[in-house]
């Protein structure tokens, strides 16, 4: 079952007055459960081609589909399709400063609605499952890149979304914190059945990915 | 409120100093404790000027004054019977006979034009001159006088001293021309109403002195009512009413001045509203604030519009950050302008001019009900300020944000 697809995609930026055409009539499906990496070039669209899919940007013509329904981030429902349907993680980490570990992990928790005790029972299970419960009460300044990381990968995941969206997520990690969190989300993936699209420069990460897409020129080879 | 609007707001609460105390929100903070609380010291004084105006005028003053229709004085009969009717109607507080007469107040080679009062106590009523003799006794005997405390400055005048009063007998004229009848009188207490007119031409004194210098041996020149203070703004119906009850022989005259005290009500909330416009003001530093507060938090606002929170939820979690800083310093403005205003009652470097402002001493009156008033006004011009840039975040694209955080 196709659980987000981007059909006939196309993406032009100004830059110094010339056009730079970074998506050229993409698609792209990806079905539920799947595990996917992109490469490409740095500057090659990789991250336009995600926050299109994940709804944070807009091509300039083209569809994407999230659960059977056309979307765009314009569109009125948008903002609870990101909150439910999709989690993003970013290659800066981007947690909030004034909130915890675990607030930040319950965030989108609460921003749909729910209780503040079932949000934090949840993030407290899902920080337990990434061995990150002793960090529950620190806060971002107080954890190290590795952690952090983590921490936005659970977050992304709280709302038991159809799929998640990580952009170079190892991109700012050594090479020890790095491999932890692509080795948690393959177990994500493995366990859970986590739909995984995953954006990196890295191919030899990526080479361990089961489907992996090179963006090249603008289509997805 | 949304769960995570509940979150961000019970950080803020409980880490005020983390989250609310920023170095762009200073002049925000400055803005809004100023303007507060000069609206504040503004109000507490003129409603302080308000009600001691009210508390002299309503005290000082008869309320409403009985007077023969023609221009004799009122006889005693008609005094007494004007009593009959008038005093147990429930609105009276009370009801003298009076008699006053114009002289002159001489020490030494000082002189004064005055107003001299005697009242006829003999029905037990409350002495109203007493709680305002602040020098002395506000007993009177015959060759006994009191005196405003400017008249008794302006002659040189201090108790146990001695002011002769004139008074021009038309009935005594001599072949040399108009014999003034004289008397001396012994300055037994000093009266300070606070009610300028009077402290600087009043001389209260007896009766059977009164009458023999003005050589009125019986009647008095009017009644005098005093309302209870509830029932003083209905002083012109009320004498209308007692017109009608007392026929045609009398005749009941308003005397206290409403539309003054109306006057200075209006004037006061003109200020009010005047003074809100610097609130307004400030509030130029408060969007500046929150703009600021916007460019700062790029990136969060971007995350949690990614995370799926709604451009409002966005916009109710920035604006509880500043609302708080605001509401926390209007009540500093508020306590500030309560010490503007003590500081202005209490010094001695500025005194009212009588003769302008009718008191001579500036009062602060903090009434709760005002306090309330300033506080709901000042943060609704101020909820207005931070709630207009934050219009901005419903533009703002995440991707834009994420590129440029």
């Amino acid at each position: 079952m196709i659980c987000l697809a981007g059909y006939s995609l196309y993406k032009t930026y100004q830059d110094k007055g010339q056009d730079i055409r970074v998506l050229i009539d993409t698609n792209l499906e990806v079905q539920r459960g799947e595990f996917v990496c992109i490469t490409g070039k740095s500057g090659c669209g990789k991250s336009t081609l995600l926050h299109i899919l994940g709804l944070l940007d807009d091509p300039d013509s083209g569809r994407v589909v999230v659960n059977s329904a056309e979307l765009s981030s314009r569109h009125a429902s948008a903002h609870k399709i990101r909150n439910r349907d999709i989690g993003f993680i970013f290659q800066f980490h981007y947690l909030l400063e004034d909130l915890s570990a675990l607030e930040n992990v319950a965030l989108p928790m609460l921003i749909a609605g729910e209780a503040k005790s079932k949000a934090f029972q949840e993030a407290g299970s899902l920080l337990k499952r990434l061995n990150l419960e002793d960090r529950a009460n620190h806060y971002p300044n107080q954890l190290s890149g590795g952690e952090q990381q983590r921490i936005a990968l659970a977050r992304a995941l709280i709302n038991s979304p159809s799929i998640v969206l990580a952009d170079e997520p190892t991109g700012n990690l050594d090479p020890q914190h790095s491999a932890e969190v692509w080795e948690l989300m393959f177990r994500l993936n493995r366990d859970l059945e986590q739909t995984f699209v995953i954006v990196t420069h890295d191919r030899e990460l990526a080479r361990q990915s089961p489907k992996t897409y090179e963006l090249k020129g603008g289509t997805l080879i | 409120m949304n769960p995570a609007e509940r979150l961000f707001l019970s950080r803020y609460v409980s880490d005020p100093k983390r989250n609310l105390l920023r170095f762009s929100f200073l002049f925000m903070i400055l803005g809004i404790v100023i303007s507060v609380g000069i609206l504040s010291a503004a109000l507490n004084l003129f409603e302080g000027y308000e009600r001691a105006l009210r508390s002299v005028l309503l005290d000082s003053f008869a309320h409403i004054r009985v007077v023969s229709a023609d221009v004799d004085p009122l006889s005693g009969a008609q005094a007494s019977d004007v009593l009959n009717r008038l005093s147990k109607l429930p609105e009276v507080r009370s009801a003298v006979p009076v008699l006053s007469s114009s002289l002159l107040a001489q020490n030494g080679d000082k002189a004064r034009s005055g107003m001299m009062q005697a009242y006829s106590w003999e029905n037990g009523d409350e002495n109203i001159f007493a709680k305002y003799v602040k020098k002395g006794s506000a007993d009177l005997a015959p060759g006994k006088v009191i005196l405003g405390h400017y008249l008794a400055q302006d002659l040189g005048l201090a108790l146990g001293d001695t002011v002769t009063v004139s008074f021009p007998r038309l009935d005594l004229i001599t072949p040399l021309g108009m014999y003034p009848n004289q008397r001396p009188l012994q300055v037994t207490g000093i009266y300070n109403s606070g009610f300028y007119e009077y402290d600087r031409s009043l001389l209260i004194g007896d009766l059977e002195d009164l009458r023999a210098l003005t050589g009125v041996s019986s009647g008095f020149s009017s009644l005098e009512l005093r309302l209870h203070n509830k029932f003083a703004d209905s002083a012109p119906t009320l004498a209308r009413k007692y017109n009608q009850i007392l026929g045609r022989e009398v005749y009941a005259l308003p005397v206290i001045n409403t539309s003054l005290l109306s006057l200075v009500r209006m004037q006061k909330w003109l200020i009010f509203i005047v003074f809100s416009f610097l609130v307004l003001i400030a509030g130029i530093n408060v969007i500046s604030g929150v703009l600021t507060l916007m460019l700062d938090k790029r990136a969060e606002i971007a995350v949690l519009k990614a995370l799926g929170a709604s451009s409002k939820s966005v916009r109710n979690i920035l604006a509880w950050q500043v609302t708080l800083v605001c509401l926390i310093s209007v009540i500093l403005g508020q306590l500030f302008g309560l010490l503007i205003s003590w500081g202005i009652a209490n010094q001695n470097i500025y005194k009212l001019k009588g003769e302008v402002y009718f008191i001579d001493r500036l009062e602060l009156y903090a009434s709760p009900l005002n306090q309330v008033i300033i506080f709901v006004v000042a943060s609704f011009l101020i909820w207005i300020c931070i709630r207009a840039p934050l219009r901005r975040i419903n533009r703002m694209r995440i991707i834009d944000l994420l590129r440029n955080p």
